[in-house]
């Protein structure tokens, strides 16, 4: 990793734009629910707050329980370093599709047995779900991916992602369905709604906020933070495919190009909120179906890709 | 200086010597057995690793004549690569068994074990190196049988029973089928040597098939799956070990040795991998997340594992055929690469499992919880077999699945059949759902054994077992990490082994780069934001909405972790819950709650079921002509010769 100027956006990326993602989200529900709502940053704040307090551990757990938080911190921040921004290369080179998806599984692995170590049935519940969830949105998100790379004819996700605009051979209606499929399987894996509600109260209805009912302190800032760079992963590689897709209809400029993935970004958080203010959270046994879209949109773009992929 | 068949001979007869001195001696036979078991491992590895890249022949004249073709014997890259596995494992069940006896004493004969056990691994290890037909055959049944007896070991329990006439059952079908399909081969070709033999003539498609069935059955491939969940929790865990980490393998060599080495293939064979290979994987993980036996979940996995290997060689087949040699190659390292990681980690977890019976003499997954504490030591090694069985990196799971991942992304972007680009971007979307599945299933019975509060007073009682019993799974542990991060000149090593290979430009996979950052960074966070709390920590109970102490039964047990799983597939799992709430005033206190889980092979009730029915049907009508009467066997002779004098009349 060596300190360029193009390095040093990306680090000032990863630190504002995840807690700015997620107070636009909060501040743009507040409005729909006529409230004030928090500051922009008050996550931030509150990460502060988190780090500086002290902690409660269940008399049950052990080592576990700690390292989890821990690992899907450094695993996320990894993930964040190696994968592309629209115009930058990732300092960490050489991430690939797979190997992408299975660091996110790792952090998945530890999220959920940290999550069963206290014993709580509120918190292992959850952990179920989450399992079940995840390993159903999997294949949408692998597909999605995988499409992209089919295009491409690498699954290189820096040959993938991050390439200038002229150089870029995948066509439109892939980057938009990939695009599409990814924003579905975040919302599952981002337990957002209509899948999870990250913001009621009843332990028995979460998902996300349920498994780390035990955390506190710096233990739940570390996963609080970590959260933050997942949304911001997951918006960043959908914000990309869409500006992608937008530069075959428009051209647009090369200087524009990682502004308008911020822009896109921001969107897409306005996007979540509006969802979040006028749906429900679907019953359990209904998400399945929901997935499905995401599964479907997946698999149209996997077959443009075949179809643009035999006619170029 | 070439060492490769005294070494190999002296493994062969120190294991022979073993297995003899087991039954001849009276006393104080165990340590000496495992000294001499232990020491053929040892010659036997050293001898693999001499093989190299070496290929030599070596037949065994004079008495040792085997009716019709002599005792042959073939050194090459692929059996050495096996039989380093072979020796590996066998090592360490060997050196886990004198510890893990203990625990069964008084339960099983030790000399009976110690004799079948050195003939398994004599004949896995003929099996590996046969050079012609007959030795296969007679190293194939020196394996099936001591392995069923070492399955029987508990005849007087009728699940021991059980268990050993499936899986009797299960290899003397895949016996036959091997055995018919050797004779027609043999009728073509006109020798027992398989240097001579080419399994993938179109004409030959019926005898080759018959070979693959056979391979099939001996791997626990869907449908022929059935008897791996009753196999191996009736066994002892070091014999599981080997069944699941080597025995299944023997299938997975065979098929490479007979079909795949030569760079040939049968693209017939190629779909019919790749059918049952991806119906094993879902099958597999799908039932292993319901189960709550952790032999039977793992044996379940094993299932999972086999099938992602054989996908992987219908894919090297169907490559080999479209003459795609990068996918070739790429498919090829990938079944040998999951081949030994599945062997090192499932071997792994075996062994952590048979610690955990002697520690807590129970198996089921809701009696256990809360071992970490207890049983530090098997934690850690469980932890990584576990992350390794679902595939995550760094660790070498990870490494084989990506192979497989590679090898299908690399088919779904190739310039061949339309069908088969659409069928590789499906599949790729299927192992997905299984990796994902098969971490759910791995986090499930990581946590629920060791996390969590203790669900039995044996579970709370429980201690560390002893010093033996805890490095063998820690050194499997550790090879697994080192054959993750490491893979790279692995994989250019086995690349080498493919005749297609020529220098092809694998993808590169910065797997330890990786696993080397994640570490910096955690250690990093660790002492910034972690550590210095660590005075600042307060201890308290865990969040019981305030009504009083959780009881270790209000927990997620491995029923209700897997609940939604089983409400989603229930078609398949046959799945159904019976809720029974009673009492006078039943909806507000209700005396008597009792929820029941039923699940359902569906194969054995559907399919097995009915046929066994019916072949019992046909047994009852056809005894009837052996009524034992001197007179009707009389009858029958003179009909024969009387018929056979009609048709000789008649042509």
């Amino acid at each position: 990793m060596i300190l360029t100027s193009a390095n040093l956006v990306f680090i000032v990326t990863l630190t504002i734009m995840p807690f700015l993602l997620i107070g636009v989200i909060k501040k743009i529900k507040a409005c729909f629910q006529n409230r004030v709502g928090p500051p922009v940053f008050q996550s931030l704040y509150n990460l502060v707050k988190l780090f500086n307090k002290d902690e409660i551990l269940s008399k049950d757990c052990s080592w576990i329980f700690r390292s989890g938080p821990l690992i899907s911190f450094s695993g996320m921040l990894l993930l964040c370093l190696s994968v592309p921004w629209l115009p930058l290369q990732p300092p960490v080179p050489g991430c690939d599709i797979f190997l992408f998806v299975y660091v996110l599984a790792l952090i998945r692995f530890f999220s959920i047995i940290s999550s069963i170590d206290a014993g709580s049935p509120f918190s292992s519940f959850a952990a179920s779900r989450e399992a079940t969830l995840s390993f159903l949105a999997e294949p949408a998100f692998v597909l999605a991916l995988v499409a992209l790379g089919i295009s491409a004819h690498s699954s290189d996700l820096a040959l993938i992602f991050g390439q200038p605009i002229e150089n870029n051979r995948i066509p439109l209606s892939v980057w938009f369905f990939s695009g599409l499929a990814l924003f579905l399987s975040g919302i599952v894996e981002l337990s957002r709604m209509p899948i999870d509600d990250p913001s009621t109260h009843l332990e028995l209805t979460m998902v996300h906020e349920a498994m780390v009912i035990e955390n506190s302190g710096p233990n739940l800032a570390l996963v609080e933070w970590s959260y933050a760079l997942k949304l911001l992963l997951f918006f960043g590689l959908i914000a990309q495919c869409f500006v992608y897709s937008l530069s075959k209809i428009i051209a647009l400029p090369p200087l524009l190009l990682p502004l308008s993935v911020l822009v896109v970004m921001l969107a897409l958080g306005c996007l979540t909120a509006m969802i979040e203010s006028f749906s429900v959270k679907l019953s359990w046994g209904k998400n399945p179906d929901f997935i499905a879209y995401a599964v479907s949109m997946s698999l149209l773009s996997s077959l443009a890709a075949f179809a643009m992929n035999g006619g170029s | 200086m070439n060492f490769v068949t005294p070494l190999f001979l002296a493994a062969f007869m120190l294991l022979l010597a073993s297995a003899v001195l087991a039954i001849v001696t009276r006393k104080k036979f165990s340590l000496v057995c495992v000294a001499l078991t232990a020491l053929a491992c040892v010659f036997l590895i050293s001898g693999a690793l001499q093989i190299g890249r070496s290929d030599s022949l070596w037949k065994l004249s004079g008495p040792f004549y085997l009716g019709v073709a002599p005792l042959s014997f073939r050194f090459d890259a692929l059996s050495a690569v096996f039989s380093a596995l072979l020796g590996l494992i066998a090592l360490c069940a060997a050196l886990f068994s004198h510890a893990y006896l203990k625990h069964l004493s008084g339960r099983i004969n030790q000399k009976y074990y110690w004799c079948s056990l050195n003939l398994f691994v004599l004949g896995m290890l003929g099996v590996f190196l046969a050079a012609n037909a007959i030795t296969f055959l007679v190293s194939w049944e020196i394996m099936s049988l001591s392995s069923a007896a070492l399955v029987v070991w508990n005849f007087s329990e009728s699940k021991g029973q059980k268990a050993a006439l499936i899986y009797l059952g299960a290899t003397r079908l895949a016996t036959a089928f091997l055995s018919a399909g050797f004779l027609w081969f043999h009728h073509a070709f006109d020798s027992w040597d398989f240097a001579k033999w080419h399994f993938n003539q179109a004409d030959l498609l019926v005898p080759s098939m018959m070979v693959a069935l056979g391979l099939f059955i001996k791997s626990g491939i869907w449908p022929f799956h059935i008897w791996l969940p009753y196999a191996h929790p009736s066994a002892p865990s070091s014999v599981s070990a080997l069944m699941s980490g080597v025995m299944v393998k023997v299938a997975v060599y065979a098929l490479l040795r007979f079909f795949l080495i030569d760079g040939s293939g049968s693209i017939y064979l190629a779909w019919v991998c790749i059918a049952l290979g991806a119906i094993s994987s879902f099958w597999g993980v799908l039932f292993a997340f319901v189960q709550s036996d952790i032999k039977k979940l793992l044996a379940y996995s094993t299932v999972e594992n086999l099938g992602m290997i054989f996908l992987a060689a219908g894919i090297c087949l169907y490559a080999q055929v479209a003459q795609l040699k990068e996918i070739a190659a790429l498919a090829f390292v990938a079944v040998i690469f999951h081949s030994i990681n599945h062997g090192l980690f499932k071997s792994l977890l075996f062994f952590c499992a048979g610690a955990i019976d002697s520690a807590v003499h129970s198996r089921k997954l809701d009696s256990l919880g809360g071992l970490i504490n207890k049983m530090p030591a098997t934690t850690g090694s469980f932890l990584i077999g576990s992350t390794a069985a679902s595939a995550l990196p760094p660790l070498n799971g990870f490494v084989g699945k990506w192979l497989i991942y590679q090898s299908l992304f690399m088919l779904a972007a190739s310039e061949t059949e339309r069908a088969m680009n659409v069928l590789a971007m499906i599949l790729i979307g299927l192992l997905s759902f299984v990796g994902g599945l098969a971490l759910a299933v791995f986090a499930k019975m990581f946590a629920v054994v060791f996390l969590g509060r203790p669900r039995s007073p044996a579970a709370e009682n429980a201690s560390e077992c002893s010093k033996l019993m805890n490095a063998i799974p820690a050194a499997l542990a550790v090879l697994c990490l080192v054959c993750g991060c490491f893979a790279g000149p692995l994989i250019t090593y086995f690349c080498r082994m493919h005749p297609l290979y020529s220098a092809v430009s694998l993808p590169s996979l910065p797997i330890g780069q990786i696993a080397f950052l994640f570490l910096a960074f955690a250690i990093f966070f660790y002492l910034a934001f972690l550590r210095k709390n660590g005075e600042r920590i307060r201890y308290f109970s865990t969040w019981d909405c305030g009504y009083g102490s959780l009881l270790p039964k209000m927990q997620v047990n491995s029923q209700s972790f897997a609940h939604s799983v089983g409400t989603i597939f229930g078609h398949l799992l046959q799945y159904v819950t019976h809720f029974e709430i009673g009492g006078h005033d039943r909806r507000h206190f209700p005396e008597r709650i009792k929820a029941e889980t039923v699940m359902i092979s569906l194969l054995e009730s559907r399919i097995y079921g009915p046929a066994l029915a019916l072949v019992r049907l046909l047994n009852r009508h056809f005894s009837k002509l052996q009524a034992g009467s001197i007179h009707l066997y009389l009858l029958y002779v003179f009909l024969v010769l009387v018929a056979m004098i009609v048709i000789e009349v008649l042509a």
